[in-house]
């Protein structure tokens, strides 16, 4: 019981942020991100779609951020979240030409 | 869909929680219910150190697949670039490369006095070595074959487990790894130092910035970038030739970029992508996976390499384990060693001899009829 009232408390001091809270779509086509910067707010939410013909494994190594998509064949997407602020590095395990840059402020 | 997260690679899914917060959301309104998935997986990435980012749930999505393209425009993907690129912080300039070119060519730049660059990266063998193992200091055998420098200026990697992000931090590696060339930083820039003639030739490249690693690396660097492939009768039949390669290979072509899947990796004019996959040759060097632990298909995968000049780069793969291009072919036929990291794409093609005949007679067009190279004059 106390579990939910604590649980309850956040979910009520982070309603506004969760209101406002963003999704943006990367594209993989061509085996390029389709933007190689972002800009975002701690909690928004990256979607990565495989619009490619290829399967592709999607990866950030920056400490504090770090995540690990797998073997993503085409036509899936995966939703992440980013809780850490900072300048993330997210590449593709498998294609070199495949980077970007996620900024996250608060 | 599901997956396992991948040590060290750490990750949270929103889709491991769904009862703890569907039995809270049905006795509040909408808004707060909404707040409140978001909140149990805020407290769950609170209760866990180790949680970084929170994955959702893979989801199905209809893309609309591309048309299949036709012959006339896997062709125009194909044609030779006209300018070699440069780096912004490193460009082009003629005493640059020449004095490159003098420190390519220097055995000096070894520990020994006798490997230089050239020694594992020949112009005479199509800029490798021709062994299937390279050779090191004191002829030690090194665990890969020596790769080719060709068409390394379009290169966005380097090694065959990608450890270099440039040909200027690349150059230096060799010269002082313990098991190529050997030879310290600070020993390398003594002894340039005390040849005289390479004073002036650093001047000139470089005006007032001395010998030092950094001019070093950008010398080699630009001259490595002017070594570019030849004009081959595979670039005479993309410009329109009908005549310049044979039928058999034009059958080659079309399996290259279809039935084969070849083109999935090398792709482009100097066929590869520079991907990173596990082909599945019996080999237990970890490769791209040493850099990316946890991830399962970077462990045992290597660089794709390029084709060009392929006929005089043999023996092939990272390992040099096959030694003829009909063995290559066979090995992609058959689909090499399955387990888990090997790359998805590789799978028994079900080639037909002819076929396989095909694809050997099309990758012996991309060999150019190059001028030898010259060794450089070596400054005393």
């Amino acid at each position: 019981m106390n579990t939910f009232k604590v649980m309850l408390a956040i979910a009520f001091l982070s309603g506004t942020a969760v209101a406002l809270a963003a999704e943006r779509t990367i594209k993989q086509k061509g085996r390029i991100f389709s933007e190689a910067e972002v800009a975002i707010k701690k909690g928004d939410t990256l979607v990565f779609l495989n619009d490619d013909n290829i399967i592709h494994n999607v990866i950030s190594t920056t400490p504090g951020t770090q995540f690990n998509l797998g073997s993503i064949p085409p036509g899936n997407s995966t939703p992440v979240t980013f809780t850490n602020t900072g300048n993330i590095s997210v590449i593709c395990a498998i294609h070199p030409s495949m980077k970007m840059l996620v900024k996250v402020t608060d | 869909m599901k997956k396992a997260c991948s040590s060290p690679l750490k990750c949270t899914r929103r889709d491991e929680y769904p009862k703890m917060t569907n039995n809270s959301i049905g006795a509040i309104s909408g808004i707060v219910a909404a707040a409140m998935v978001a909140a149990a997986a805020t407290a769950i990435v609170m209760d866990r150190s180790n949680a970084e980012a929170i994955v959702g749930e893979t989801r199905k999505v209809d893309i609309a697949p591309g048309p299949d393209p036709s012959i006339d425009s896997l062709r125009a993907d194909y044609r030779r670039p006209k300018v070699i690129p440069f780096p912004k912080d490193n460009p082009y300039t003629p005493e640059k490369a020449a004095l490159g070119k003098k420190l390519y060519f220097d055995t000096r730049l070894s520990a020994a006095y006798v490997l230089s660059c050239a020694s594992c990266h020949n112009p005479g063998y199509g800029w490798g070595d021709g062994l299937p193992k390279g050779v090191g200091h004191q002829m030690k055998t090194l665990g890969r074959r020596s790769p080719t420098i060709i068409n390394a200026a379009y290169g966005l990697i380097f090694m065959w487990d990608g450890r270099a992000s440039s040909l200027e931090e690349q150059a230096l590696g060799p010269i002082q790894a313990d098991v190529e060339m050997a030879l310290p930083l600070d020993q390398l820039l003594v002894r340039l130092k005390n040849i005289p003639e390479y004073a002036p030739l650093f001047e000139a490249a470089f005006p007032k910035q001395g010998i030092v690693a950094d001019t070093i690396a950008k010398a080699i660097a630009t001259y490595e970038r002017t070594v570019v492939s030849g004009s081959a009768p595979f670039d005479t039949w993309i410009e329109g030739s009908d005549k310049a390669i044979s039928e058999e290979a034009k059958r080659g072509f079309v399996l290259f970029n279809k039935k084969a899947q070849c083109s999935a990796c090398h792709s482009g004019w100097n066929f590869t992508n520079d991907s990173f996959h596990d082909i599945g040759l019996p080999s237990e060097d970890m490769g791209r996976g040493k850099f990316l632990v946890g991830i399962t298909k970077a462990q045992q995968a290597f660089k794709t390499p390029g084709l060009r000049e392929i006929t005089r780069r043999a023996p092939y793969m990272h390992d040099g384990s096959l030694l003829a291009l009909e063995a290559v072919i066979e090995h992609y036929d058959r689909g090499g060693v399955a387990r888990e990291s090997r790359s998805d794409q590789i799978k028994s093609l079900g080639l037909t001899a002819q076929e396989k005949s095909d694809l050997v007679a099309f990758m012996k067009t991309l060999t150019s009829d190059v001028d030898p190279t010259t060794v450089p004059i070596l400054p005393r």
